[in-house]
């Protein structure tokens, strides 16, 4: 549904103007039924082409392997999978379930899911980690709950343009275009991160959420706020704080009590801090950068 | 001739995957058998989390429906944790519950239903040449419209949560927002764009003023004849078409019908409390009874869940969802004489299997039960008593009639806000017992949660579609969706589009179904293939 946002190509610019035909959709698609089948089984043998092939969900192996938890047009969802992958030139994964496995895999993960290519931070995943479609590339991942709308369109028509070879893809699979920076990156707090100036609570009209309400932007790769959410804002300029959705390991700690919209500190210092820092230096950070802040940094600042 | 068994899998568009078996019979529907067939187990996931663990995950269950989720979810944890709400909190979910049942009102319209009236099997109704030229998919001008524009209105959700979907700015206590005068500003622009480039001109062909003097089927005629714009619109022309093809004349279902209400009145549910909740509510709670034409007042303690027929290994007893132990069966073979759904079937204690959705909402509308300040719209019910009762084209029509209210109640909200005042008082964690309700844009929609030790005990889920995919009952009564499905017309049994049109009146959504039990996903998103 987050897809259907798309702007710039919308889905239907995708479909008219970049002529990628959907063969068939969940919520889109024309057939049912015993007509849906047929056309997954010419698929797989190669009758009509499949170039492109896009999960989304985790692949369920319950009960103890066998898929039947997840059956989808009459057989285990994860056969079809297994089957479609083989003959699809690309093979892209969006959002978390597809990915790592996402908020299904949670311990104790009752249904047994597995991401494509992936399972959690941990390679292989239902695929395996030597894994190449048809085009020679691994799984694409496109993470997120939900997947930016644009971060989907964007790698398909990159594919249909033939720009494909232009994509990085890093140590999990995200192209690299949108992964590479931070959710902090384009923040309208990082003012407030830098003078260590906190949003201490919900619905306050000023500092940073990374210090008391368990913010991850500044340990998080996305484009959030970059390439903002249905064009207008993103969580963390909305007050909210990132979760962290993009990463392998989310939700973090499991949502065990004590850790849900609470940042994660020893003696007052967070726990987890901007990747690459020493504790050392940031603790020095912390300290210069409290004495400069200016007054203003404890005031309000996104006033009416 | 003989009985013909047909097996649908997956009848497609209807967010998740139902599957359906019919048995057809002088080319009629005789019997039917809604199965959901994916399991995730979220309420297993959400044992022994953190009491807030349900804001972050219960919106995922849903593609579509994550606000309704964060609604249920956020007031839960209010009524067990006994907060205070500030008056614009209260607006500010509202107002994000309104924008995203106004989203999915043109995208399940055009995107899940309208499609089905390009079929080849209508190609004899005068219609049918138009319909495709507005309504095929992807390339028909109004699909192309109605798809774009429906991603308008949570422009407004994601200037209060940051995005749409999946936010979880609604928390115990408020909202994470403080939104200023632009947020404000901008979202009545957004709301008028979205009036002035679909709602009036392409839906309606008439003003919003207009519409809503209609107060009966009379009206409605009045309405529809009165001006070319009107006949014409988007409205108009799936009206006259729907009577074409008979959407009419099947797809009736259990008579029955229930609502939370929803959308708490901003000086009136401050403090909330469950006992409180239903003379605080703008829309009304209720159950509506077309075999009496009685409506009363609806409450949680009256729902019951059975597993009779479904794959959990709780028993045959209708149980109380904060009795209910979500223990999934290891091996769910499919036995239409026994077990053949991962979705339960739900009753109220009195009243037995009900149907859920804006139908029911709009029918409860018409009742003169509740408080007198409270919404009344007596529109449907009169045309629902006009035709004889529930149908396609009445489901259809109670849905889309859903739009203009919200509309004016996201106007509300939008003058209601008091920029300088409070958005979050920062409540005490404490153990207890909570429930939350909303009406989803597909229905009723609620969540219980127990916390014990300051962690979650048990976390239950009822959603829309619940109610309406639920299988077969300890007594055998078939669920909503089944019943509905008796008497359908089946001209193609190669093509069984009547079957996806009375599955699809009631908008199912299969991933929530399936007890809270899916991040909206489930399942291929797309095959796509370039040129």
């Amino acid at each position: 549904m987050s897809f259907l946002n798309a702007e710039e190509p919308t889905v239907c610019d995708l479909i008219t103007d970049f002529g990628i035909k959907i063969l068939w959709h969940p919520s889109l698609g024309m057939e049912l039924g015993a007509n849906l089948q047929k056309l997954l089984w010419d698929c797989i043998s190669g009758k009509i082409p499949l170039d492109i092939l896009v999960f989304e969900g985790t692949v369920i192996n319950a009960p103890n392997g066998t898929g039947e938890w997840n059956r989808f047009a009459d057989r285990p969802m994860k056969n079809w999978l297994s089957d479609l992958s083989k003959v699809a030139h690309f093979v892209v994964a969006v959002g978390d379930c597809a990915t790592w496995g996402g908020i299904p895999a949670i311990a104790p993960n009752p249904s047994e899911s597995q991401g494509l290519q992936f399972l959690k931070r941990q390679e292989g995943g239902f695929l395996g980690k030597d894994f190449r479609a048809k085009s020679g590339l691994p799984v694409i991942n496109i993470p997120g709950c939900p997947a930016h709308p644009d971060w989907i369109t964007q790698i398909l028509v990159a594919i249909a343009t033939g720009r494909i070879s232009d994509i990085t893809l890093d140590e999990l699979h995200r192209p690299q275009t949108f992964f590479n920076t931070f959710t902090q990156t384009g923040c309208t707090r990082n003012v407030h991160f830098a003078y260590k100036a906190t949003t201490s609570e919900f619905g306050q009209r000023k500092g940073c959420l990374f210090y008391d309400l368990g913010c991850r932007g500044p340990m998080t790769h996305s484009s959030c706020n970059r390439i903002l959410w249905n064009r207008v804002s993103s969580k963390t300029r909305a007050g909210m704080p990132c979760l962290g959705c993009t990463e392998p390991e989310f939700p973090f700690f499991d949502l065990k009590p004590g850790t849900v919209f609470k940042t994660q500190t020893v003696m007052g210092v967070p726990k987890e801090l901007p990747p690459g820092i020493k504790k050392t230096d940031y603790a020095l950070l912390t300290v210069v950068a409290k004495d400069a802040a200016p007054a203003w940094a404890e005031e309000d600042i996104f006033t009416v | 001739m003989g009985i013909q068994t047909l097996d649908i899998s997956p009848v497609g568009r209807v967010e998740g995957d139902l599957d359906v078996r019919v048995e057809i019979e002088d080319g009629q529907v005789v019997n039917a058998w809604t199965h959901a067939e994916l399991f995730r187990g979220f309420e297993v996931i959400l044992r022994g989390k953190d009491p807030q663990a349900g804001l972050i995950v219960t919106p995922r269950i849903c593609g579509i429906c994550g606000g309704s989720h964060l609604t249920c979810a956020s007031s839960a944890l209010d009524t067990a944790w006994g907060t205070e709400v500030p008056r614009n909190a209260i607006l500010a979910r509202n107002l994000g519950q309104i924008v995203e049942t106004i989203q999915s009102i043109p995208r399940y319209f055009y995107g899940l239903f309208a499609i089905d009236l390009t079929n080849k099997n209508y190609r004899n109704s005068r219609f049918y040449e138009e319909a495709c030229r507005r309504f095929a998919a992807f390339t028909g001008k109004s699909y192309e419209i109605g798809i774009t524009i429906s991603g308008k209105p949570v422009e407004i959700y994601a200037l209060l949560g940051g995005q749409w979907p999946h936010s979880s700015y609604m928390v115990p206590g408020g909202v994470m927002c403080a939104p200023t005068l632009t947020d404000i500003t901008r979202a009545w622009s957004i709301l008028e764009y979205f009036r002035t480039n679909w709602l009036e001109p392409v839906w309606l062909g008439s003003s919003l003023e207009r519409y809503e003097e209609i107060k009966t089927y009379d009206d409605f005629m009045t309405w529809l004849d009165e001006n070319p714009n009107h006949r014409d619109s988007d409205l108009g022309l799936y009206w006259r078409m729907g009577l074409d093809i008979g959407l009419d004349r099947y797809g009736a279902g259990v008579g029955k019908y229930v609502t939370w209400g929803y959308l708490p009145h901003e000086d009136k549910y401050q403090k909330p409390t469950i006992a409180g909740r239903n003379a605080a509510m703008i829309m009304k709670s209720g159950v509506y009874d077309s075999f009496t034409d009685t409506h009363t007042l609806m409450d949680h303690t009256f729902t019951r869940e059975n597993t009779t027929h479904s794959w959990y290994d709780e028993g045959t007893a209708d149980v109380h969802p904060f009795d209910r132990t979500s223990k999934p069966t290891q091996k769910n073979a499919k036995d239409f004489n026994n077990d053949y759904s991962w979705s339960t079937a739900v009753r109220h204690q009195d009243y037995g299997r009900l149907e859920a959705g804006p139908l029911a909402r709009q029918l409860v509308a018409g009742g003169k039960h509740g408080e007198s300040w409270q919404h009344y719209d007596g529109f449907i019910l009169d045309v629902f008593k006009h035709m004889g009762g529930a149908n396609i084209h009445v489901r259809q029509l109670a849905r889309v009639h859903e739009v203009v209210k919200l509309y004016r109640q996201a106007e509300r909200c939008l003058r209601e806000f008091r920029l300088h005042d409070p958005w979050y008082i920062k409540p005490k964690e404490k153990d207890g017992r909570g429930w939350g309700a909303t009406e989803a844009a597909r229905g009723s929609l609620c969540h219980w949660i127990e916390i014990e030790g300051g962690k979650i005990k048990n976390y239950q889920v009822i959603a829309p579609s619940t109610w309406n995919i639920g299988p077969r009952d300890a007594e055998g009564i078939r669920g909503p969706i089944e019943e509905a499905l008796i008497g359908t017309p089946i001209y193609d049994s190669t093509d069984p589009v009547e079957v996806g049109h009375v599955a699809r009146s009631f908008d199912s959504c299969l991933v929530c179904t399936v007890h809270a039990h899916d991040a909206k996903t489930g399942e291929e998103l797309a095959r796509f293939r370039t040129a």
